[in-house]
């Protein structure tokens, strides 16, 4: 939003829960090992507080734990169909992040500054981040970009599926540029560009026919608009992505939301669709004689389907946000064509947040 | 390098979106009351948004969008 820049006022201290659950793969879509797919729960703790007139400082700590079992390679069913060979037991995964952000404040604008490092048993990540947002004269427009770099080590770990690397590196930088206008007394837009290349090891090493390229270069273009209606005390909410990498997939992203004013909460049911065409090498089965190859679901043709809603009620200095959402997808309702992937995936994602602010 | 017909659909289909936001009325401070509203905001909660960001990312090709992208993991 476009507004004169200043620390938060307030010290905010939060604690959220998210569970997401995959559902059990179809027996039919199985050729061996288990159905169960994962579960994570995650746990975010942090704390951010103005530091004097201009600066302000967050502290984010994030767990992750992770349970089931991961699509290994798909292969030919009795019947001719393709069927999924799942990665046998459970594998267990924590992954602990840690992130120190930054900030500083001036009239027209904001500078931010952050470090991230996360590490599980099997892939660690240092991350810094740079962001910058400068107001116009009138403060009715406001550019913003942001660059980040990640160093990217990976281990996988011996388990149930044998793996071919002992340690690889990852290497990613990225920008962004963007710009958000106020259009009336109601209504603002945004429009922004983000580049990415990766370098590295690009490889899934849990999947038994999977060779990437070693570079990767994503574009993504996105809009944005919001609308409140006077009437119905409620904003419109739209949010439109257009995405395109050098692995021959591109995909549509449009999300609709409708946050709803009522007695100390907004109520903010939404809709989000989803389309993506494969990637160059992508098949159903594995084609290991081309020079690049992967039978990953998530580098099919498919499209997807997410219906959630975000509930946030405001008690004092106390801050509840409860959210849920239902993750759908399926070949056929892609916009791109395309052989559909056996172990394409629907899950649940709920959330629960506790938010405590103070002077 | 990336294709070149991606990036030319990607101009063309969001040219009529810039186009539409063309229309822009000045607007005084003291009129902005409704912009301040919680549900104007890009992302209501950053963190959730970040997280939900991150669940997409691990289970689609597709990513960023709204900022630079930010460290990795072994998320599969």
């Amino acid at each position: 939003m476009v507004m004169a820049d200043a620390p938060p006022a307030f010290t905010e201290v939060g604690l959220r829960y998210t569970r997401y659950s995959e559902d059990s793969l179809d027996d039919n879509k199985l050729l061996f090992g288990s159905r169960d797919r994962y579960d994570i729960d995650v746990t975010q703790l942090w704390i951010e507080a103005p530091l004097g007139a201009n600066w302000s400082v967050a502290l984010d700590v994030q767990n992750d734990y992770q349970t089931g079992a991961s699509p290994w390679f798909v292969g030919a069913q009795v019947d001719g169909q393709p069927g999924v060979i799942m990665s046998g037991a459970s594998i267990q995964d924590n992954r602990v992040e840690v992130g120190v952000t930054t900030r500083y404040f001036w009239a027209d604008g904001n500078a931010g500054f952050a470090v991230s490092h996360s590490n599980e048993d099997d892939y660690e990540a240092l991350s810094v981040a740079f962001d910058a947002s400068w107001n116009t004269a009138d403060d009715a427009r406001t550019w913003t970009t942001s660059f980040s770099s990640s160093a990217d080590t990976v281990n996988p770990t011996q388990g149930t599926i044998p793996v071919f690397i002992d340690e690889e590196e990852l290497d990613t930088q990225s920008t962004y540029f963007g710009v958000s206008q106020i259009l009336s007394r109601t209504a603002v837009a945004r429009i922004g560009i983000n580049y990415t290349y990766s370098e590295g090891y690009l490889t899934d090493p849990y999947k038994l026919r999977d060779q990437r390229p070693d570079s990767h270069e994503r574009l993504a273009f996105a809009a944005g608009y919001r609308k409140f209606l006077i009437d119905a005390d409620a904003s419109l909410q739209i949010d439109y992505r257009y995405y395109a990498d050098s692995w021959g997939t591109d995909s549509h992203t449009l999300e609709l939301g409708w946050a709803q004013n009522l007695p100390q909460s907004l109520l903010t049911p939404y809709l989000r669709y989803y389309s993506q065409r494969e990637a160059d090498f992508f098949s159903v089965v594995a084609e290991f004689e081309q020079p690049y190859f992967a039978d990953d679901y998530r580098l099919s043709s498919y499209g997807a389907v997410t219906v959630g809603a975000r509930w946030a009620v405001t008690l004092g200095d106390w801050l509840l946000e409860l959210e849920a959402e239902r993750y759908m997808s399926d070949a056929s309702w892609g916009l791109y064509a395309g052989d559909e992937a056996p172990a394409l995936v629907d899950f649940w994602r709920g959330t629960v947040a506790v938010v405590w602010r103070f002077d | 390098m990336m294709a070149p017909p991606h990036l030319t659909k990607a101009f063309i289909l969001l040219t009529p979106l810039l186009c539409g936001c063309t229309t822009i009325e000045p607007v005084a401070p003291f009129e902005r009351g409704y912009l301040a509203e919680e549900g104007m905001l890009w992302e209501g909660s950053p963190r959730n948004a970040k997280l939900k960001g991150h669940v997409y990312t691990s289970k689609e090709a597709s990513s960023g969008g709204s900022g630079a992208a930010g460290g990795g993991c072994g998320c599969n």
